[in-house]
């Protein structure tokens, strides 16, 4: 879309033959002598320590599972454990030269990288900084409980509490790094650069892109690596996600002086395995993992096949792909070879590989091949190893007795769980810093929408004209101009976000005052433009995400329900999710473009969600959603980003304001009935409400305008006031939020209710093509009719639609 | 929607004290034809069998209710319309949608809170609603069409507790906060809920058995009764007193010049006047216990039982600790005549703080009168008998009358009651003497 790009005719249309990159299988050649002069002895003995703590926590996982007890202590673990015993090379190769600044990301078999990462970064940290990490993690709670098993000194006190904060994340307690709320498949330590594991294959790949964007957008130190396993390539997501991290307008349209493209290298741990299936060979066809690289870039991802049972191999391969990323010359992939012994799960019997495999490649086991080789070039002596192993052993004996009590080790009390739900710590800026802009602030457009009228009526009451008054969409960018001025971490992205400034304009304007960095259009992938705001915001910065229309959810389902919602409580308050994702609820284009689907997101814990109906509020909520620390839906409506304010006296302000969470607001005040409306249909309550008052009923309208959170209690006394209440929105009637609404204000109101809770939706059927649409979305006659059958009979009143009773059993039958 | 119409029949409000008529039978049944005006069925009330005329002509589409209902007034009871299916004329709605409320009874929670609070018996109205639900509008529109009422009383009805009197003492009928009668305990349920398990004898195959449906009156006296026994902790004190003065003075009044007006007076008569003189001094026992509360009155509006040709009715005898002897028995005869003949007004009949039953004339030694709610004590008088009494030296034959006090123990102890047989007895045998109190 950009101007400077030109599409060449002659140039698209010309023949040839297109070459690729060789991409190197297992390049890297030993050489005893050079490796020797590159680690020193030291270092390679604890590269095997590392692997050797590796295997041991998960053996003692893999005993506890199969046979309930380690060297004598015994211990029922409920939860998954999902093992990785056979790759602790690629590891600890991976994480030798990563810094704390470096951020990894993990699958659901990530404990041998954590503990990798935490270890090397251990080893890198002064005893001064290693303390305070401990003693300002969760307030020192870990560290106080370790203290009560571990009397050893830096940094073997640092190493005990890593090994225990993971086993006790992986039993559930409220000692764990995530106080239990991670679990196996989700534990991280942020302070060591250790960033969530994630149970969804491939969830990992765009979050990891989004920390890189992090990084490059504000100019942070370090690399992300994303540790995925092979299956996942067979994942929309994982694909969304390289497209996402190797677009070339990071080199061909941002600033140079942002430093290129993000730092992202995606590591795939290629066991061979996916659940029962195997990618090579069955589940697949790339052969040879890496091949899929040359899909994505000219460069190929600068990718590599390379030997990840051979710790060396690997810790190689990272330290010269990290001058590659560091240089802005990402993406990376690597096919890190290695074999799990153990199976998927404990469950796994592991009926789908012949033991003749398996024994040939424990013929191989990274810990006797290292060992030995150790051994050979005098790295160490034999009894030397043994005694390391040994200790390995105590040391976790003593880890498993501590995480095992639950005296020492309790579980968090359930009654705090709903206390990590929200962060709930809004702020203007989520870094200090001056925000990147290209203009000041008054030679914006803002300059011409605070021109504008802000109400759409004059003094007498006359509609002035639209041009001239502030719309809903510019509502919309004012609030969105202020928070890009004052927040230098928050970027905005989507599908036509810069240039066509926004399908429907709202970021009309945006493109003069802001750079690259902090506004562009993302590729096509709705998973990765969620996942990667997921990444980005729990990494410390502000974004703002954007589905140009609602029915496109379903393709970033997982990234909205499992990543965006859950990880504030996953990491126990660890982590903020500074995100508010904008979705416009469509019409007039149809089945696939015009559906309102608050109510998923409405059911997902974790969400707020927010759909404002009027200009006041679509400024004042996402005032609110960019001022906040927490997950926002923001719902807007297509039907009114072209219409002024013409409810709120006053109208729309030209200062910044909020509006208070969670609070609906009665837009017409009422005595005899209540309507309570989510997003558009408010202006068709409106219009009820005014037929209604000519028959001498005076009709109470309230914008519930959230979903959640949602205070009930304006809700209620206007039904105890009115007796009386119809629920209206846009949403399909079947499993509509209104449901969940009228349940509560049910068993609230019971004993004032005059009539039962009445929901209006439109039809269980697709959206017909726009001239049917009155067919379809609810209308102030259906209204009129559903108060009239259900409610309140209306004297004069002849219902022209069907709005009774029994059309609520026959069409629910009928499954419509 | 259909064009066609129907024309929902409701019960007629045959006077203004029928509250519920008792279907008696149909005189027309569904598919025959009725001119408007016509007899479709019969119904019994209180006090006479009626006849309900169609209000339009057609076809008798539905009968709503069956023979032997027992149905509250303005209550849906057929559907005369045109042959086929029809819509409806008063309530909106089709009469083969299955799922609409259902027509009698269907009330929303705010009409019944309401109509509680305003003491509007809510079974006695029409509604509006889908269906014919009652809703708020229609107990207002009952509450509009009420009697008048002061400040006062309604915001005593709004507290609940009372009910209002179709009219009141004040100018124009209005109703005062001193007409309002207290409200009566939660009823119990309904008679055939309990004896369910009963078996029922088929009076049209048992030779001997004859069935004979209750009359209105029948069937409040049995809910009242069954509410009081099932609601209560009741307990019954029995003693005797001394009747000598009672016969004494009887015979003296009897004998009395005609135109002191003193011969009618009874037995029963003084026992009534020793009986509002001991209270006074008891206001325990001359109370209501209603919600949690206990009402010590300090007038005593003592209830008489009185049996009549259609069942127990219990007349008021208002402020009966100021009235004289003379007074006192005159109210009583004008009350008992007033239930004999079915004058009796609701006011009449309302509003007691005491109740006292006399067998003895029939007689009855003792027995266990039945608390009338929501008072907490009910007197029973036996008959006068002879009671051997020990004297200095021997054994002398008094006539003693029996006293049987029931009491709520929920709220009313042995002690005080018996405290309270004791005085009555003391002022029974000093009769003479408490005249001149």
């Amino acid at each position: 879309m950009p101007k400077n790009i030109l599409i060449d005719p002659f140039e698209a249309r010309q023949p040839g033959i297109l070459t690729a990159p060789a991409i190197p299988l297992n390049a890297y050649m030993p050489d005893a002598q050079a490796e020797a002069a590159r680690y020193g002895s030291a270092n390679l003995v604890r590269m095997y320590r590392d692997m050797c703590t590796i295997r041991e926590f998960e053996t003692m996982l893999d005993r506890l599972k199969k046979e309930g007890s380690y060297e004598g202590i015994s211990y029922d673990h409920r939860g998954p454990a999902h093992l990785s015993i056979g790759q602790e090379a690629a590891a600890v190769g991976q994480s030798f030269h990563l810094t704390p600044d470096d951020f990894i990301f993990g699958s659901h078999r990530s404990h041998g990288e954590i503990l990798a990462k935490s270890l090397s970064a251990i080893h890198q940290l002064g005893e001064a900084e290693l303390l305070q990490i401990m003693e300002n993690y969760l307030n020192g709670t870990i560290l106080r409980t370790v203290e009560t098993f571990s009397k050893r000194d830096m940094p073997n006190l640092a190493i005990d509490f890593v090994l225990y904060g993971a086993l006790a994340e992986i039993f559930g307690r409220a000692t764990g790094f995530n106080r239990g709320m991670g679990g196996s498949m989700h534990a991280f330590f942020p302070p060591f650069g250790v960033l969530p594991n994630n149970a969804l294959v491939g969830g990992s790949a765009d979050i990891a892109v989004g920390a890189a964007l992090f990084k490059r957008v504000n100019r942070r130190p370090g690399i992300v690596i994303a540790n995925i396993g092979d299956a996942s390539l067979g994942c929309g997501p994982v694909w969304e996600a390289m497209m996402f991290a190797a677009m070339d307008q990071y080199q061909t349209l941002w600033d140079a002086e942002v430093g290129g493209r993000p730092p992202i290298l995606f590591n795939f741990m290629n066991n061979f395995y996916g659940m029962g299936g195997q990618p090579k060979g069955e589940t697949m066809g790339f052969d040879v993992l890496a091949r899929v690289a040359l899909g994505v870039n000219p460069q190929a991802m600068h990718a590599e096949r390379i030997d990840g049972y051979n710790p060396l191999a690997v810790a190689d391969a990272i330290m010269r792909k990290r001058k590659l990323l560091e240089s802005g010359q990402g993406p990376v992939l690597l096919d890190t070879v290695t074999y799990r012994f153990s199976g998927h799960s404990p469950s796994d019997a592991s009926t789908y590989r012949d033991r003749d495999e398996v024994e040939r490649w424990r013929a191989q086991d990274s810990l006797l091949s290292f060992r030995a080789y150790l051994l050979a070039h005098g790295h160490a002596q034999g009894d030397e190893l043994d005694q390391l192993q040994a200790a390995i052993r105590e040391r976790m004996v003593a880890v498993l007795q501590a995480a095992a009590s639950l005296e020492i080790s309790p579980r968090l009390p359930s009654s705090q769980i709903a206390g990590l739900m929200f962060s709930n710590q809004p702020c203007d800026r989520m870094a200090e810093g001056t925000p990147d802009v290209l203009l000041p602030l008054e030679q914006t457009r803002l300059a011409q929408t605070l021109a504008k009228h802000r109400f759409g009526f004059d003094a007498e009451g006359k509609p002035l004209p639209k041009l001239r008054v502030l719309t809903y969409a510019e509502a919309l960018f004012e609030a969105m101009i202020h928070r890009f001025y004052q927040d230098p971490t928050m970027v905005a992205y989507g599908e036509e976000n810069r240039d066509w400034g926004g399908a429907f304009g709202v970021y009309r304007g945006l493109t003069e005052a802001i750079p690259y960095q902090r506004l562009f259009n993302s590729s096509i992938s709705e998973a990765a433009i969620v996942g990667t705001a997921v990444g980005y915001a729990m990494s410390g910065g502000r974004v703002v995400a954007e589905l140009m229309y609602c029915d496109f959810m379903g393709r970033a389902g997982d990234e909205i329900f499992n990543q965006m919602a859950k990880w504030q409580a996953m990491s126990a308050g660890v982590l903020q999710m500074p995100l508010v994702l904008r979705v416009s609820v469509g019409s007039k284009y149809g089945a696939q473009h015009s559906q309102d689907w608050t109510a998923l997101v409405a059911h997902i814990p974790g969400l707020q969600v927010m759909f404002p109906a009027t200009p006041y509020d679509a400024k004042g909520m996402l005032n609110l959603a960019l001022r906040g620390s927490d997950p926002v839906i923001f719902f807007e409506s297509q039907r009114l980003y072209p219409e002024p304010e013409r409810i709120v006296a006053g109208g729309v302000p030209t200062e910044y304001y909020e509006v208070p969470l969670g609070e609906p607001v009665v837009r017409r005040a009422g005595t005899d009935l209540t309507i309570v409306t989510i997003g558009a249909t408010l202006y068709v309550a409106m219009e009820a409400a005014e037929t209604l008052s000519q028959s001498g009923i005076s009709v109470e309208v309230i914008d519930a305008r959230f979903l959640n959170p949602l205070n009930y209690e304006p809700i209620i006394a206007s039904v105890r006031k009115t007796g009386k209440v119809l629920l209206a929105s846009e949403a399909c009637e079947r499993g509509s939020f209104l449901h969940t609404m009228a349940s509560n204000i049910s068993q609230l109101a019971f004993d004032a209710l005059d009539g039962p809770v009445v929901v209006v939706g439109a039809r269980n059927w697709i959206t017909p093509p726009a001239e049917m649409e009155e067919e379809f979305f609810p209308q102030k006659e259906w209204l009129l009719d559903a108060i009239h059958e259900r409610i309140l009979p209306l004297p004069n009143h002849t219902p022209n639609t069907e709005q009774m009773l029994d059309v609520i059993v026959a069409r629910n039958r009928a499954g419509v | 929607m259909s064009t066609s119409t129907a024309t929902l029949v409701l019960l007629p409000k045959f006077g203004n004290s029928v509250e519920s008529s008792i279907i008696v039978r149909w005189l027309k049944q569904i598919g025959e034809s009725v001119a408007e005006g016509e007899a479709l069925c019969e119904v019994e009330t209180d006090k006479a069998t009626i006849e309900v005329p169609s209000p339009a002509a057609g076809v008798l589409l539905e009968q709503r209710v069956a023979v032997g209902d027992d149905v509250p007034v303005q209550t849906p009871i057929a559907l005369v319309g045109d042959r086929g299916r029809g819509g409806m004329e008063r309530a909106p709605q089709s009469v083969d949608r299955g799922l609409q409320p259902a027509l009698t009874r269907a009330i929303s929670p705010r009409a019944r809170n309401l109509a509680d609070r305003v003491g509007l018996d809510s079974t006695q109205l029409v509604g509006s609603g889908p269906g014919g639900r009652v809703i708020e509008r229609d107990v207002q529109a009952a509450l509009a069409a009420q009697p008048k009422l002061t400040p006062l009383a309604k915001s005593m009805l709004a507290k609940g507790g009372f009910l209002a009197p179709q009219s009141g003492s004040g100018p124009g009928g209005r109703v005062l906060g001193k007409d309002l009668v207290e409200e009566s305990l939660p009823a119990a349920p309904q008679g055939n809920e309990v004896s369910s398990a009963i078996r029922q004898p088929d009076s049209e195959t048992e030779p001997g058995v004859k069935a004979v449906p209750i009359t209105n009156i029948r069937r409040v006296i049995a809910q009242r009764m069954h509410a009081s026994l099932h609601t209560t902790a009741q307990l019954t004190q029995h003693r005797t007193a001394d009747a000598r003065q009672l016969q004494a003075l009887r015979k003296r009044f009897k004998a009395s010049p005609e135109s002191l007006g003193l011969r009618a007076i009874t037995i029963n008569d003084l026992m009534l006047f020793a009986i509002a003189r001991t209270l006074l001094q008891h206001p325990e026992l001359n109370a209501l216990f209603s919600e949690n509360t206990v009402y010590l009155n300090e007038a005593v509006h003592l209830g008489l039982a009185v049996e009549t040709p259609r069942g127990l009715l219990v007349p008021v005898i208002r402020n009966a600790h100021m009235l004289s002897l003379r007074d006192l028995s005159s109210e009583a005869r004008r009350l008992a005549e007033a239930c004999q003949t079915g004058k009796a007004t609701p006011d009449q009949l309302n509003g007691g703080t005491f109740t006292v039953s006399n067998l003895g004339s029939l007689g009855i030694d003792s027995f266990t009168p039945i608390l009338n709610l929501p008072q907490v004590a009910v007197l029973g008088i036996g008959a006068i008998a002879l009671k051997p009494i020990e004297t200095d030296d021997s054994v002398a034959f008094i006539p003693h009358i029996g006293l049987s006090l029931t009491i709520n123990h929920q709220v009313v102890d042995g002690a005080p009651a018996a405290r309270f047989l004791q005085q009555l007895a003391e002022y029974i045998a000093n009769l003479d003497l408490v005249l001149a109190i």
